[in-house]
């Protein structure tokens, strides 16, 4: 995993199942279509002269067309937001990353955890995978890890758990 | 859950519905009369008089309109006879039927403070019974709207860390015995041994008063506020429209706006008025109100994070407003909520310092009086201050070179604005978790933003636009420094003694490790917490504090 600029140095990331990434594709496919279907429709009712002259031609030809180019960038984004997300478990705390563009390194010290939700999706089932959510008191912390494969996912729930248990203080 | 009594909200919650008495087989200690108690009889007719007023209004309304209308138009539409000994008896039966309610709730709500919990029992149908630990607290108020203050009585507000909903609410107790409640409460919350032959009678711990804002400044300070500032702006546009269109009619509209200004201007003084911050070896404890009063009690340790900031027009008189982060508080946009969070709705600079002395007894630097001050209206980089760089400052023109931070041994400053100024304090030990960001145009000019995460409450810490690796570097060290002040910081019942520092924390539990210690194992003497407690004040590192001085300093 190449090393971001804000990232602490000297740290071994793990990654995320390189299955997530299929998982991802899966919801930016649907995603994809919705959005293409939704943006088509001043253009199909106007090319079927349901609409006779509200949208001009190219404004109703620049919805979809927009909406094309955003997908597909986005589509081009996500092996690279899937490989940008990352975990590192220290001793005193645990480290979450993300994004590409804009990035974001979280630090959640062990002893501030609250409780840890493990959360599976279908299609995450499907390819054996699971979501870990970190909580603590608070509800600014986003310390979420997708696609971690389900093993990997209960053995850093009870890491956690008994992390936390050890460094417990209070609010 | 991490823990079964783990931090958190989970101890506050709900548990089945077994018998009401039933004491909890995980809780033995029930110290001899630990009873149950009702709240006041009269609390019903407190809570519900605006229902009694909407009924009456209803009912009366029509009447008197039939009244009107018999007298007019020559039609009697009084009921008589039959007619009106069935609309007496229908509204007899609602009043009766809501009084009826309202008394089986009170029948079937019931309180009881153990050695280590609280617990209330309530609902008739649908039963719930809630339990909260005494050493979670994390604030307690005693409320007294005015209805409530005419007949003597209060609401106690017991609030663990669940972000607004109070976990226990007992409404309405006599005023004496709330407080002696009150008493009882934070004295086992802080690990106080009680006399065991007079469980329960605890004396109020003393306290000295620290803050008292005079009613002038509280109304000078309403007028001086952004609504005032509205009203001028709206005022303008009204009459400039009116003149322009030629339109007089148009000035009407200064009667909703009025009505609105007055109710703002109202809820300011309500709250502000009569405000005192005391210090008490119960915590900080605040009071104020016009006709409905408060009295709050933070104990030590609770606050998560503290904000100053001060208005362009309050900087004429230099006034500060203080705001906290209490975990039990939580966000909240109603006035009531906004006034709980506020330590200090306004005072001038000496008194900001005075509050923050008894927020951070230990300022964490030598000079603690110039870092805040500086903080508060400094700006560029003396006493430690790192501000946005210079190359950044087109993405900041105004505030580069006030946006800033700056860390003390105990606690994190984040200063930011220009106009609106803010000076954020974080202590190291209630830092949540840290997050550091960056965007593409931060990353071309090597900047990154840094986020604290704090319990939900008006404080939000950030520090924007500083040098990634300076960013950096107080992300790392804020990490390190959470986690070596958490292992200092003192435990959750803040009477005990600190322990020992852990030295091999990898392998060590912290210091607050569960199950709590049983009370012989380390009792705390409770004349302890009878002393009146010292006004903790920072020292000037300066010759003199005059105030002249620092306002002379660029």
């Amino acid at each position: 995993m190449p090393r971001e600029p804000i990232d602490p140095s000297g740290l071994e990331w793990s990654r995320v199942s390189p299955k997530y990434l299929r998982v991802r594709l899966l919801g930016w496919l649907a995603g994809s279509l919705l959005w293409l279907v939704l943006s088509s429709v001043p253009l199909v009712l106007r090319l079927t002269g349901v609409w006779s002259s509200f949208p001009a031609l190219w404004v109703a030809w620049a919805l979809p067309g927009a909406a094309l180019v955003s997908v597909l960038w986005y589509g081009v984004l996500l092996p690279r937001q899937v490989a940008a997300i990352g975990y590192a478990e220290r001793d005193d705390d645990l480290l979450v990353r993300s994004g590409v563009f804009f990035q974001r390194t979280l630090v959640v010290p062990y002893g501030r955890m609250q409780y840890v939700d493990v959360a599976v999706g279908p299609i995450e089932r499907i390819f054996g995978m699971c979501t870990l959510k970190l909580h603590t008191a608070s509800p600014a912390t986003d310390a979420t890890i997708p696609g971690l494969p389900t093993e990997e996912g209960s053995r850093l729930r009870e890491q956690l758990s008994a992390r936390g248990e050890a460094r417990l203080a209070g609010l | 859950m991490t823990a079964g009594e783990g931090p958190g909200p989970a101890p506050a919650h709900a548990t089945g519905a077994a018998g009401p008495a039933a004491p909890d087989g995980a809780d033995p200690v029930i110290l001899p009369g630990e009873t149950w108690h009702r709240v006041h009889f009269i609390s019903p007719l407190v809570r519900g008089w605006i229902a009694l007023v909407a009924i009456v209004f209803f009912f009366g309304r029509d009447w008197a309109e039939g009244l009107f209308e018999g007298g007019t138009r020559g039609r009697n539409s009084l009921p008589e006879g039959a007619d009106a000994l069935l609309a007496g008896g229908i509204l007899l039966g609602v009043v009766l039927l809501i009084a009826g309610a309202f008394f089986v709730s009170w029948y079937f709500t019931r309180y009881q403070v153990t050695a280590e919990h609280v617990r209330v029992h309530s609902g008739v149908l649908f039963r719930q019974q809630r339990q909260a630990r005494l050493d979670r607290v994390q604030a307690i108020d005693i409320v007294q709207p005015f209805l409530a203050r005419i007949f003597g009585l209060a609401e106690l507000k017991f609030e663990v860390a669940d972000a607004g909903e109070s976990a226990v609410r007992l409404a309405f107790l006599r005023i004496g015995q709330a407080r002696q409640l009150r008493a009882t409460i934070l004295a086992r919350a802080a690990g106080v041994t009680e006399d065991p032959e007079r469980p329960g009678d605890v004396p109020e711990a003393p306290e000295r008063e620290v803050v008292a804002v005079p009613p002038g400044r509280v109304i000078g300070a309403t007028l001086l506020s952004g609504t005032s500032i509205a009203l001028v702006l709206a005022a303008a546009a009204v009459v400039a429209l009116g003149i322009g269109f030629d339109t007089p009619v148009i000035i009407t509209s200064f009667i909703p706006i009025g009505i609105g200004v007055i109710g703002a201007y109202w809820s300011s003084l309500n709250t502000g008025y009569n405000f005192r911050a005391a210090t008490s070896p119960d915590g900080i404890r605040i009071r104020y109100g016009l006709l409905d009063t408060r009295s709050q009690t933070v104990p030590p340790g609770r606050v998560q994070a503290l904000g100053i900031s001060q208005s362009p027009l309050w900087r004429l008189r230099g006034w500060y407003r203080v705001t906290v982060n209490v975990a039990g508080y939580g966000v909240s946009s109603s006035t009531e909520g906004q006034a709980r969070a506020t330590l200090l709705p306004v005072g001038t600079r000496d008194e900001v310092l005075q509050i923050l002395a008894l927020v951070l007894p230990d300022p964490g630097t030598p000079r603690p009086v110039e870092v805040f001050f500086a903080g508060m209206e400094g700006r560029d980089d003396p006493e430690g201050f790192t501000t946005t760089p210079r190359r950044a400052r087109w993405l900041a023109p105004l505030a580069w070179r006030r946006n800033g931070f700056a860390v003390t041994g105990t606690a994190l400053l984040v200063r930011s604005g220009v106009l609106w100024r803010r000076l954020v304090v974080v202590p190291h030990e209630r830092t949540q978790s840290l997050s550091l960001h960056q965007g593409p145009l931060d990353r071309r000019l090597r900047l990154a933003g840094l986020e604290l995460q704090t319990t939900p409450g008006p404080v939000s810490p950030r520090v924007p636009l500083a040098d990634a690796d300076v960013a950096w570097q107080l992300f790392h060290g804020q990490a390190s420094r959470a986690a070596e002040a958490r292992r200092r910081s003192g435990p959750e019942q803040w009477m005990r003694p600190v322990p020992a520092v852990v030295t091999d924390p990898p392998t060590a539990p912290g210091p607050e490790s569960l199950p709590p210690l049983p009370p012989e194992a380390s009792s705390v003497d409770p004349a302890a917490r009878e002393v009146m407690p010292e006004i903790p004040r920072y020292e000037s590192a300066g010759s003199t504090p005059n105030e002249e001085q620092h306002r002379d300093r660029p």
